[in-house]
């Protein structure tokens, strides 16, 4: 692997002074190719899971679904159930009244149905049983009495039938939410263009699919104290959400976060197994696991949504974007979710790399008779900028630029503000285009390549955490406690959730680099409600530059405090004092250096114990604009990406194959490289399995909008076309192309070291990408996604030279 | 996590207790090579089971050897062992490669050549949790009247999904199969292809009793080739969607007749016999008409989870590319 | 979880004695007879390495090698490890010493949550030991892939996983051929 690419180095006076000099010798730890800090037990089966966890006296949850896409829960018998010997406890929704939902402003769930099932696995009613085969035994004796609804699959039919309401207090017909904003004026800026494209984009669900299912371990103690061990990546969300159903008091739950095997956004709010353990675990005074299965995961779901789009979009004849214009019609499912936040990010996250002239969206997202939809790495942005990103491409060709070119022309440049008024600090994109051009031999390659062959570019741009918590709070959005031992450890207590894109390994690889010490002297104490400060969890990319920041905080107050009695120890400025490999020494007399753990007993004997803490809260100012929705999507720092990828397009089957994805990636700063490199792999293989393979579909067409109704009694319709991993087919090791991950730096001043996210940004344009390299292939387009073979054979054979 | 509902489980090491288990209609026992295909089918309630019968001991379904003028494979044999066998690939080199290209490497390693043979019918409406069935209403298969593939039909058109029965048909291959009765080991042996039937729901023409032991194929003459050829979205662990079988016997240059063995369309192969073709030179354009042979008499149905239209589509292409490759120079240079 | 659950006489349950080895240990651990090999390796031999990911044998989560093969215990009835031997991830290193490939795959990032990691390795090792069984091995990077083609990971793209098997295996076919010139050696 290259070494990163340097950005403009007038950013490195954002680097302090004393933190370069010492850079030499700490290369091994900050910026090192250091892997996992806690990778070993990774290894050996000794992560602990939550599925690991195993107490005396565990009773084991199972819950029990609707069959039907949409019903009036009528009635719930659950004698039979609770006469079984050795289920100890049965739970139905009435017992759980107080509704949840991640985005306060719109709680519309129930752990378990109160009065009406919204899609095929909605849960309905939980059992606590000696074993998982009688808790499922218990399951099949509750009788659930139902009259059943006509469901409504496609969201164009939920928009258009406003007869039925898949929830019935709701506003506006079955329109969760609705987002028109305007920048500029469109229509003008269209009616002057050079050229203006129309496109209409579909774009498919697809769904997270970790490989651990979702899991949670609930206990009472003694004094009444509840603790929750969840698969979760938002403990304070769960906590706060725990604390409003089971209405008690936050001081009254423990929330633990052990090792998550992948989340990738579907576990990013609270689930009903958490609901259903914990109110179980209250009800038996035993604890109680909930434990789904694979098919409940995919009942779970949250994932990407289907969105169905149309773009407009204007160039001047140099290429220039003039307007954008689009209109998203979102498949939300049956719950809101983070739809709120969905909606805008469908049109707030796109005007950037990019000068937009002026540019417009209207997003509506509804409800459907399906899993609900949520947050999919990249949440909400990865649908349009596949559209405008093919836009691009459709504009290069018409106007004859090539599309490296294209995207050059209309760089909106650093320190800019983008047209829907978020201000963008460092901007490494150029960088990243530059990367990818080279390293994929774009020129020799681009419209050379032999028929069915192709190569192709896009762009995009992600958030680094939003400005905003979800809920309104001026308290900080990431705080760290740091602690020094007195045999030379350094102690992080931060609520940051590793999901195993490796948050305890930043944290630990920040307060090693700082304090001088190795990365195995840090123990990171993380994901613990009763132990470790406040962070809002693993979603937004948001944690490396948050939790970064609060952890840099700590870090340096310790630093300080060291280096000052060291440098009154030696009669020498503190600034004079370097930290690093174990030592304090003076800057530039190597001979001179004690042990670090001597330094930190030195200080702990005239300053008392060393402890400081650190916190994080974004601006306020100067970052968004002032209109209403302006603050949503807005971020303290944005990542930049391009991608080439070159495909193998086979003309007689229609199959795609992706050879190779080269993905340049802006983070700001790699703190840990290998990590870095791992989050690019990681989301350009999920983003080309987007691409090409992966659907999470749902079976029957339901109530059409044009009258026509099916049988609404139990049938297909809602039934989920894959609910395994057989079915949903993600790649393989045989499957996946050759990733070429290369880490551009272009430090922002608002994050730690310069750092800025890696963890969604290198998923968006994979998938334009491969759209474009395959019309460079054969001279087709596929918008309607995924592209599979079927969809490549029947647009070959409307290609103009076959007909 | 999934867990399997409760049953008996009995372990012979004897060929004939394996066989009396069976006979004693009481136990209710299925046998299990590998489990890779029955065990999941039990945890998804699909397939009921009263008793497992681990056939992993039984000495007698173990082997590979030459007798006479055919090649012997117990039915105990994994299809790793029969994928990397010297005998097998020597022999009968299609059904080597229809064995390593079945699912995952650790289920070859488990999976045993009788039970891909007897591999149960899979269809998208089937092959589902208990609950997801029940929310469907059931299937011919399943608890149910409605056939959900073929609105209106009588009969379950679930898909045999084999990867080796479409090979081992197109090498003639018989199937020994045993029981107990009258005190003693009674056996049969019938054409693979005569062991499917059309019913999806009881596709396999095997009695409760009735074990199959091994497979007899006649190696091929140095006047036939055989291929065989699979297509699955992903490379690994899935189902085949197309599996295709080719026997070409040849009189000189010259194709004198075969069979081309269409598999994934119902539950049983579709044999597609070439006298017809006899005389015909390996050349592209014959590769062609048999890839129009199966477009014109096989009909992929949206049985198997995936565009049953586009299945149709691809058929013809992937028969062509077998015959090609079985073809070899001749084709390339014509 | 527990053997001992109430018995509903309806659905007497067997239990059996299983007498197998894990890592090189004997044992003889009562199961009922419906229990995959998983969930005895889990819940009664605390090897919770081995993980459960999909139910029913599509991601590989939790191979083990069973007689030196791979397989998924997921699907294997605990029953039909009687007699046999199983290597799960928790035996993997020596002595607290990491097993090669757990040294590969931690130094080269090549596990992110880890799920998919105890199988992984099983998988991995496997590779090793054919090839250091082969009389000439030789490390390719499509053996790699094709030798882990059950075992689905869903955070790298397996780009760090290939790197740190073939890293493994390139000291393995070091290992050998040191062995093999060495003094003593064939040569």
């Amino acid at each position: 692997m290259n070494g990163p690419i340097s950005g403009d180095k007038t950013a490195a006076q954002l680097h302090r002074l004393a933190v370069d000099e010492v850079a030499t010798d700490t290369v091994a730890i900050l910026g090192g190719r250091h892997g996992k800090h806690d990778a070993l037990d990774l290894m050996t089966g000794a992560a602990g899971y939550t599925d690991d966890i195993s107490l005396p006296r565990m009773l084991h949850c199972k819950i029990l679904r609707s069959p039907h896409a949409h019903a009036r829960v009528l009635a719930v018998d659950t004698s039979r159930a609770e006469a079984l010997d050795g289920v100890h406890a049965v739970l139905v929704g009435a017992e759980l009244p107080i509704p949840y939902g991640v985005i306060p402003w719109t709680p519309d769930e129930n752990a378990l149905a109160l009065h009406k099932v919204r899609y095929v696995g909605d849960p309905v009613a939980a059992v606590a049983a000696e074993s998982e085969d009688l808790a499922n035994e218990a399951c099949r004796r509750i009788d659930v009495r139902y009259e059943v609804l006509p469901a409504l699959i496609e969201p164009e039919d939920a928009l258009a039938r406003t007869d039925v309401k898949i929830h019935e207090d709701n506003k506006h017909g079955n329109v969760t939410k609705r987002v028109q904003l305007a920048f500029g004026d469109v229509e003008a800026a269209l009616a002057g263009a050079e050229l203006v494209i129309e496109g209409h984009y579909r774009f498919h669900g697809s769904t997270h699919a970790p490989i651990e299912p979702h899991c949670a371990v609930a206990v009472v103690d003694g004094k009444g104290l509840l603790t929750v061990w969840s698969a979760t990546q938002v403990p304070h969300y769960l906590q706060r959400e725990l604390a409003k159903v089971l209405e008690l008091p936050m001081r009254q739950i423990r929330v633990i976060q052990p090792a998550v095997g992948g989340a990738f956004g579907g576990k990013s709010e609270p689930f009903a197994l958490e609901f259903c353990a914990a109110r179980l675990a209250q009800k038996t005074g035993r604890p109680v696991k909930c434990l789904y299965t694979r098919e409940e995961v995919f009942l779970a779901h949250r994932g990407r949504h289907p969105f169905d789009m149309r773009y407009r979009t204007g160039f001047a004849a140099d290429g220039r974007i003039l307007a954008v214009d689009s209109r998203a019609l979102l498949d939300g499912g049956a719950y809101s979710s983070f739809g709120l936040v969905t909606t805008y990010y469908s049109g707030q996250l796109l005007a950037a790399p990019y000068v937009f002239g002026s540019y417009r969206f209207d997003s509506t997202r509804v409800y459907t008779n399906k899993p609900a939809c949520g947050p999919k790495r990249g949440h909400g942005s990865v649908q349009p900028r596949f559209a405008l990103e093919v836009q691009l491409d459709k504009a290069s060709r018409a106007l004859g630029i090539d599309p490296i070119e294209l995207r050059r022309r209309n760089f909106m440049g650093e320190h800019a503000t983008t047209v829907n008024g978020f201000h963008v600090g460092s901007n490494g994109f150029l960088l990243c285009l530059d990367a990818v051009e080279r390293a994929s031999g774009w020129r020799d390659k681009w419209g050379k390549l032999r028929p069915g062959r192709g190569i192709g570019v896009a762009g995009s741009c992600y958030i680094s955490g939003t400005n905003y918590c979800i809920y309104p709070t001026d308290l900080p959005q990431s705080a760290v406690q740091m602690a020094l031992d007195r045999s030379g450890r350094v102690r992080v207590f931060a609520g940051t959730s590793d999901i195993g894109q490796g948050s305890t390994t930043m944290l630990a690889t920040i307060a090693a680099h700082e304090l001088g010490v190795e990365l195995d002297d840090v123990r990171v104490v993380a994901a613990d409600s009763d132990l470790c400060p406040v962070d809002l969890g693993a979603y937004s990319s948001r944690i490396t530059l948050m939790a970064g920041n609060a952890c840099l905080q700590a870090a340096r107050t310790l630093g300080e405090r060291i280096r000052g009695i060291v440098a009154d120890v030696w009669g020498i400025a503190a600034d004079q004092v370097v930290l690093a490999r174990r030592r304090a020494s003076e800057a530039g007399n190597p001979e001179r250096w004690m042990p670090i753990q001597e330094a930190f007993l030195l200080a702990e004997g005239k300053l008392g114990l060393l402890g400081a803490t650190g916190s994080y809260n974004t601006p306020k100012t100067g970052v968004h604009g002032d209109y209403r929705g302006g603050t949503i999507g807005a971020s303290p720092a944005y990542s930049f990406t391009a991608h080439v990828a070159e495909v193998q397009v086979d003309e007689e089957t229609g199959e795609v194959e992706v050879v190779q994805v080269w993905c340049a990636h802006d983070c700001g700063k790699a703190i840990s490289p290998v990590l870095v490199e791992g989050q690019i792999e990681g989301s350009v293989y999920m983003g080309a399995a987007e691409a090409v393979m992966e659907l999470h579909e749902v079976m029957g067409s339901g109530l059409r909008s044009d009258g026509r109704k099916r049988d609404p009694g139990p049938g297909r319709d809602g039934l989920l076309a894959a609910s395994s991993l057989l079915d949903y087919r993600m790649p393989t090791s045989l499957d996946v192309p050759q990733l070429s991950a290369l880490i551009v730096e272009a430090p922002d001043a608002r994050g730690p070291y310069g750092a800025k996210e890696a963890g969604e940004g290198p998923l968006h344009s994979a998938i334009p990408a491969i759209a474009n390299a395959v019309f460079d292939a054969v001279g087709v387009r596929v918008d309607h996604l995924p592209i599979t073979p079927a969809k490549v054979l029947r647009a070959l054979r409307e290609r103009p030279d076959r007909c | 996590m999934l867990r399997l509902p409760v049953f008996d489980v009995a372990a012979p090491d004897k060929l004939t207790d394996a066989l009396r288990s069976l006979a004693d209609s009481q136990a209710g026992a299925r046998p299990l090579g590998g489990g890779t295909d029955l065990l999941p089918n039990v945890k998804l309630g699909q397939t009921r089971m009263a008793m497992a019968l681990l056939l992993r001991g039984v000495g007698e379904l173990r082997g590979i050897e030459r007798r006479g003028d055919n090649l012997w494979l117990g039915a105990g044999n994994t299809l790793a062992q029969v994928a990397q066998d010297e005998q097998v690939r020597d022999a009968l080199p299609a059904l080597a490669h229809a064995a390593s290209r079945v699912a995952s490497p650790q289920i070859r390693n488990m999976a045993t050549l009788g039970g891909n043979l007897c591999l149960d019918t899979r269809c998208r409406y089937i092959n589902q949790s208990e609950f997801w069935r029940q929310a469907l209403g059931g299937c011919l298969k399943s608890h149910g009247s409605e056939c959900h593939v073929v609105p209106g039909g009588q009969g379950c058109v679930a898909a045999l999904s084999s990867d080796t029965a479409p090979a081992l048909i197109a090498y003639d291959a018989t199937v020994e199969i045993a029981s107990w009765r009258d005190e003693g080991v009674q056996t049969r042996e019938v054409p693979l292809a005569e062991l499917y039937d059309s019913d999806g729901t009881r596709h396999v023409r095997l009695e409760s009793t009735e074990l199959l032991v091994g497979v007899r194929a006649p190696v091929p003459g140095l006047n036939v080739r055989v291929g065989h050829r699979k297509w699955a979205v992903r490379k690994s662990i899935d189902f085949p969607l197309i599996s295709v079988a080719l026997r070409l016997e040849l009189d000189g240059a010259l194709a004198a007749g075969g069979k081309l063995v269409v598999g994934v369309l119902g539950p049983r192969p579709r044999v597609l016999d070439l006298k017809a073709f006899a005389g015909r030179a390996l050349a592209p354009d014959f590769a062609r008409d048999l890839g129009q042979l199966a477009f014109d008499r096989c009909r992929p149905l949206p049985n198997v989870p995936y565009d049953a239209e586009y299945r149709r589509e691809r058929l013809p292409v992937e028969v062509r590319r077998l015959a090609l490759s079985l073809f070899g120079d001749q084709a390339a240079q014509s | 979880m527990p053997i001992a659950e109430p018995l509903d006489p309806a659905r007497a349950r067997r239990i059996a004695v299983v007498r197998l080895h894990v890592n090189g240990q004997a044992y003889a651990v009562a199961a009922p007879t419906h229990w995959t090999l998983l969930e005895l390796l889990r819940y009664q031999l605390g090897l919770v390495g081995s993980k459960q990911g999909c139910d029913k044998g599509d991601c590989g989560a939790c191979t083990v090698l069973l007689d030196g093969l791979p397989t998924l215990s997921c699907i294997t009835l605990a029953l039909s490890a009687e007699g046999r031997h199983v290597e799960t991830v928790e035996g993997l290193g020596v002595g607290g010493e990491p097993h090669p490939l757990q040294r590969q795959f931690a130094e080269r990032g090549a596990a992110q949550c880890g799920f998919c990691t105890p199988g992984m390795l099983m998988s991995s090792a496997h590779y090793l030991d054919e090839l250091g069984r082969a009389a000439s091995p030789v490390v390719r990077q499509q053996d790699i892939a094709a030798a882990l083609g059950g075992n689905l990971c869903r955070c790298t793209g397996y780009t760090k996983i290939f790197e740190a098997v073939q890293a493994a295996a390139d000291e393995t076919c070091d290992r050998a051929r040191a062995l093999a010139d060495g003094p003593g050696g064939a040569a």
